[in-house]
């Protein structure tokens, strides 16, 4: 299932397949006056169709802005289209997440301004939210991203307010997992799947973050500025 | 010139400056009689670039971990002897349908991996390791140490080994504490990327049994009269006593001034995210004091 990632006043947002058009054109200009390859060779280093991040604290948002955004989309549908024997309990849960997924996501997307990467299409296909398992599998499994991705970012990230933002969202999300987690498979909250023998949390490279979280975004996205560990 | 008035004076502008220092007596210590009068401009210098300083000074990172390390005997004394008992934790006589166990020893075992690991990180950074009152090296279990703690508060939660439910409140109560602890000492942290780091993964544990706990209360058969979320919902308690330990919780206003509570959320009623979700969206801390002050009744 594809959903389309909307703006704050609910329009839809500029579309990959949008970009793609114009890029098109160019290329049959281009065509038309020189060899395309030393054309793109000479515009630009990384193909025009990925969304580029960002280097430094900027990319470390960006990169955590979309998988916010993710979050945001996932819960979004989850609540439109709840799985076959959602309890009463479990939709508050689903609703509440949703809303929490969105405030970080317009955070986001306000500490950055013009910094933020231009929207996304997600393509939540991985997941039918229709089956309790697939859903919830899904849910923790973008948790336990964000869980590696807030901590990874940690040692990373330069600006002490920023770090501030990062702590006080990181244990959030891991509540979050720990939710989702003990939701499909009670008492896995904290498994060694999530916390090694020296009882520590995921930390995961940016990279490794976007590998995982791009199993659910249609965009294509250039991460090589993005810092690592 | 008197050097206490000084240190007054900056205790009205910044409360916290005895934990930048380390604590009021050292500092006083350091400028006792002994100190040349000629010499009191220097160390007053120096004095205040450690406490201001923009690296994380080895005394601040030290004075946090410890923190951090008695919260976690805290919490690992609580597990210990909840587990130890054979009829609190379900399956218990109580809850005979009950599968709480093997999350608690799950719990338990985090608790002492984190006291391991920040007596090794404390002892690298030169500094002594926080232990317990009582606290006996050679005893066959170090780490426990049980009568260091009164689990009751003072006689208000007699009931806490004896009642799974009022234990369950006193095990949300400390790890919703143990996170406000983590997030109040970050700022102490930012100089040291490999300890920060390593406090970002100890407190995100936390954040899972924290969630854990309250999961269980929110659950048949506990259901929990205030209906608690995995996550802090406003600043809403256990229990009416215990609200101190949640002060604060209701914070919508985070870092760059941004109210999360205006930002535009479609699908709320309202159009702008939900308070409940605003201020759950983000864990707060607490500072040391006031850390300090919500664990002292569970201290003998």
């Amino acid at each position: 299932m594809e959903i389309l990632n909307t703006s704050a006043n609910g329009q839809v947002a500029e579309t990959e397949q949008g970009y793609n058009v114009s890029r098109r054109r160019f290329f049959q200009l281009a065509g038309g006056i020189a060899g395309a390859g030393v054309v793109l060779s000479a515009c630009r280093r990384t193909p025009p169709s990925t969304t580029y991040v960002g280097s430094g604290d900027i990319g470390l948002l960006n990169m955590l802005y979309i998988v916010e955004q993710v979050q945001a989309g996932f819960y979004i549908q989850a609540a439109i289209t709840p799985y076959y024997g959602m309890t009463s309990s479990e939709s508050l849960c689903f609703i509440d997440l949703r809303d929490q997924a969105i405030a970080h996501r317009e955070y986001f997307k306000t500490l950055l301004g013009t910094n933020a990467t231009k929207p996304i299409v997600l393509n939540l296909s991985l997941s039918t939210f229709a089956d309790r398992t697939s859903t919830l599998a899904n849910a923790y499994a973008i948790a336990d991203l964000a869980v590696g991705g807030y901590n990874g970012a940690a040692r990373l990230m330069t600006s002490t307010d920023y770090l501030l933002t990062l702590s006080k969202i990181a244990t959030v999300q891991a509540r979050r997992s720990a939710y989702m987690r003990d939701t499909l498979t009670y008492n896995s909250f904290a498994d060694a799947s999530a916390v090694d023998s020296s009882g520590l949390d995921l930390a995961t490279q940016p990279t490794m973050v976007m590998a995982g979280i791009e199993q659910y975004i249609q965009t294509k996205f250039d991460i090589s500025k993005l810092p690592s560990f | 010139m008197n050097f206490k008035n000084i240190l007054s004076e900056i205790e009205k502008s910044d409360p916290e400056v005895y934990e930048r220092l380390s604590d009021r007596r050292k500092a006083l210590q350091s400028f006792g009689s002994k100190v040349a009068l000629a010499a009191l401009p220097l160390a007053i210098g120096s004095l205040f670039k450690k406490a201001y300083g923009r690296t994380a000074d080895a005394n601040g990172v030290i004075n946090a971990l410890n923190l951090a390390l008695q919260m976690e005997y805290l919490q690992y004394n609580l597990y210990h002897t909840a587990n130890s008992l054979p009829d609190l934790i379900p399956p218990s006589s109580a809850y005979p349908g009950g599968d709480d166990k093997a999350g608690f020893i799950t719990m338990e075992a985090h608790e002492k991996a984190h006291i391991l690991l920040l007596n090794d990180v404390i002892t690298t950074l030169g500094g002594v390791p926080y232990t317990p009152k009582f606290y006996n090296s050679t005893a066959v279990n170090p780490l426990y140490v049980p009568t260091a703690y009164d689990f009751t508060m003072d006689g208000r939660y007699n009931a806490v080994f004896n009642d799974y439910p009022t234990f369950l409140v006193i095990a949300q109560v400390l790890e919703d504490t143990g996170i406000h602890a983590y997030q109040g000492q970050m700022p102490s942290l930012f100089g040291n990327t490999g300890v920060l780091g390593q406090a970002f993964q100890i407190q995100s544990t936390e954040g899972r049994h924290a969630a854990h706990v309250r999961l269980i209360r929110r659950q048949p058969p506990i259901n929990a009269v205030e209906i608690p979320a995995p996550w802090i919902n406003n600043n809403i308690p256990p229990l009416t006593p215990l609200q101190d330990y949640y002060l604060g919780d209701d914070n919508t206003i985070q870092v760059g001034g941004v109210n999360i509570a205006t930002l535009p959320d479609t699908y709320s009623s309202t159009a702008t995210v939900p308070q409940l979700s605003a201020t759950a969206a983000f864990d707060e801390g607490m500072d040391s004091a006031t850390i300090l002050s919500l664990i002292q009744p569970f201290m003998l």
